[in-house]
Formats: structure tokens, sequence, C-alpha cells
């Protein structure tokens, strides 16, 4: 019956924007990590969605719906340039005294996050209102 | 079967295909930051006109503003019972939705909250007017116990 899918479905969502709140919360927590093991600046993490194909049984925890939830395809490194500081004193200064910061931007991260509150609520919702639905096929 | 369960057909129809439409709704919603994701939608009224038999159908008002089929295989429904059923797959058509985000998602997720609302409060009135009807038949079946007709 269609309307169980709407879980496995809204289900899906749900993750997926856990997740994309997870690489918020990182990038915004790394915001200030000059050097990680390599030796490089940190990088902001973004997830990539994908819709799930059709008959995706084995697809992680979503059994045997058809028509698509939605699933994390990848975490992307950001390349864009992060900012530099002037601090010579800094062990990670190159010769001119720079030190590379991670280019993390704190105002796309903070739009990410509502973005990820609002669709993870929509898709709580969605879950609310198919529980209700069969609750109510119940009494027929 | 005869008379009894004529009308009973018609709403287990009716539930089914809100269900799907549900289905999909959420499924628009699950999607809404998918990159390059097109919103679908079920048309109902001719969703409904497919999966009946010709004369059961009330003629009324022009369907949805939803045009194109949905060619994406990710984007069918296929799941099994309903969803499966050819004349439902043609009714599950692309949203004709203006609002193109840079990533090519067409998802308008107020507008899917809206209309979900909509179609689980279709839904329930379903629920209604099925139980109505059952009662209906219990009445026919049982008689009228709660009035006295003996005195």
């Amino acid at each position: 019956m269609s309307l169980f899918s709407v879980f496995s479905i809204s289900g899906s969502g749900m993750i997926a924007e856990q997740q994309r709140l997870t690489a918020v919360a990182s990038n915004l927590a790394n915001a200030n990590s000059m050097g990680d093991s390599t030796g490089q600046p940190y990088r902001a993490r973004e997830v990539v969605f994908e819709p799930l194909p059709a008959d995706s049984g084995d697809a992680d925890g979503v059994n045997g719906i058809g028509m698509g939830g939605v699933r994390v395809a990848g975490i992307t490194q950001s390349n864009e340039p992060g900012r530099q500081v002037y601090d010579p004193g800094s062990p990670l200064a190159d010769d001119k005294g720079y030190v590379q910061m991670p280019n993390v931007n704190t105002t796309d991260e903070m739009v990410n996050m509502i973005s990820a509150q609002k669709n993870y609520q929509a898709d709580l919702e969605a879950f609310n209102v198919a529980k209700t639905l069969l609750q109510k096929t119940l009494t027929i | 079967m005869g008379a009894l369960d004529t009308g009973l057909d018609f709403y287990s129809t009716v539930l089914d295909l809100r269900g799907v439409r549900q289905e999909l709704l959420s499924a628009d919603i699950a999607n809404a930051s998918t990159p390059g994701f097109k919103g679908v939608d079920l048309d109902f009224r001719e969703a409904l006109a497919a999966s009946l038999a010709p004369g059961q159908m009330v003629s009324g008002g022009a369907s949805a503003a939803i045009t194109m089929l949905v060619s994406d295989e990710m984007q069918t429904p296929s799941s099994a019972g309903v969803g499966a059923r050819p004349s439902v797959r043609r009714s599950v058509k692309y949203q004709d939705n203006p609002a193109v985000s840079l990533d090519g998602n067409t998802v308008d997720l107020n507008g899917e909250k809206l209309e979900a609302a909509q179609n689980a409060l279709d839904y329930e009135a379903a629920v209604n007017f099925t139980t109505q009807l059952v009662s209906m038949l219990m009445t026919a079946i049982k008689g009228s116990s709660g009035t006295s007709r003996s005195g």
C-alpha cells in the first residue's frame, strides 16, 4: 500500500537532511582549523543528494519502495580559495608570512542549516500526515 | 459482486489513488534539496477516470495544471500494487512549476506542503464517506435496531 512507503520516503529524507546538518556542524566547528593531518587547511564539506532509483530494494534502510526517497550521493569538498591571514609568527605561515585559513563561509553554512531544518520539518510533517491517514483508515 | 460492494469499490479506488498521490508529494518533499529533481504530481481526475469502469465517473471541471508526462525512470512510481498499474502511471506528471532553482530543482516546498495537506483532507473525507457507507450497509443488513419498530 502506497501510504506505507511514505514512511520510508520521508524517513530517507530525514536521514539525508540529518547528514546535511552533520556536514554543516562539521564545517562550523572547523571554521578555524588551519591544519589537518596533512598540514592543509580544512575544506568545507557539502553533501550531494540524489533521488533513490525505482525499486531500490537494496538501498540502505529503504526497502522495496518504487517512488523515490532521497539519499546522500556523496560528500564533496569545496574548492573555493580560503582566506589568508597575515601571521608571520605562526608555524603554518608561508614565506611571506601568510597563513591559509579554511574556506568555510559561515553565512552559507547558516543558510544551509536553516534549509536543512525546514526540509527536515517538512519530511516529518509528511510522515505524521501518513500516520494520521493510516489511523483514520483503520477506523473504517 | 452485486450492489453491496459497488460503492465500496469506488471508495477503495479513491483511497488507493489518494495514497499514491500522498506518496508522490512526500517524495517531492524528501527531494526538495536534490539537484536536478523535477517535482511530480498525480493527475487525480485522470487517474480516477482511468481506474473506474466507464460511466462510473462524474464529469466536471478541468484537471490540474500539470501537463508533461514523467519520463525519468527514477521518478516514476513502480511500487507494488496500485502504483504499478499503467493507468495510474500514465497520470503521474511533472509539475508545471516555473520556479526553477540554480541546481535545476523544481520542488516548491510550500506548494507541496499545501497540496499534501489538501490531499490528506480529501483522503480523510473519503474515509468518512466509506465509514458512512459501511454503516448504511450494516443498517440495511441488521435493520435499524436503534429505533423501536415493534411498538
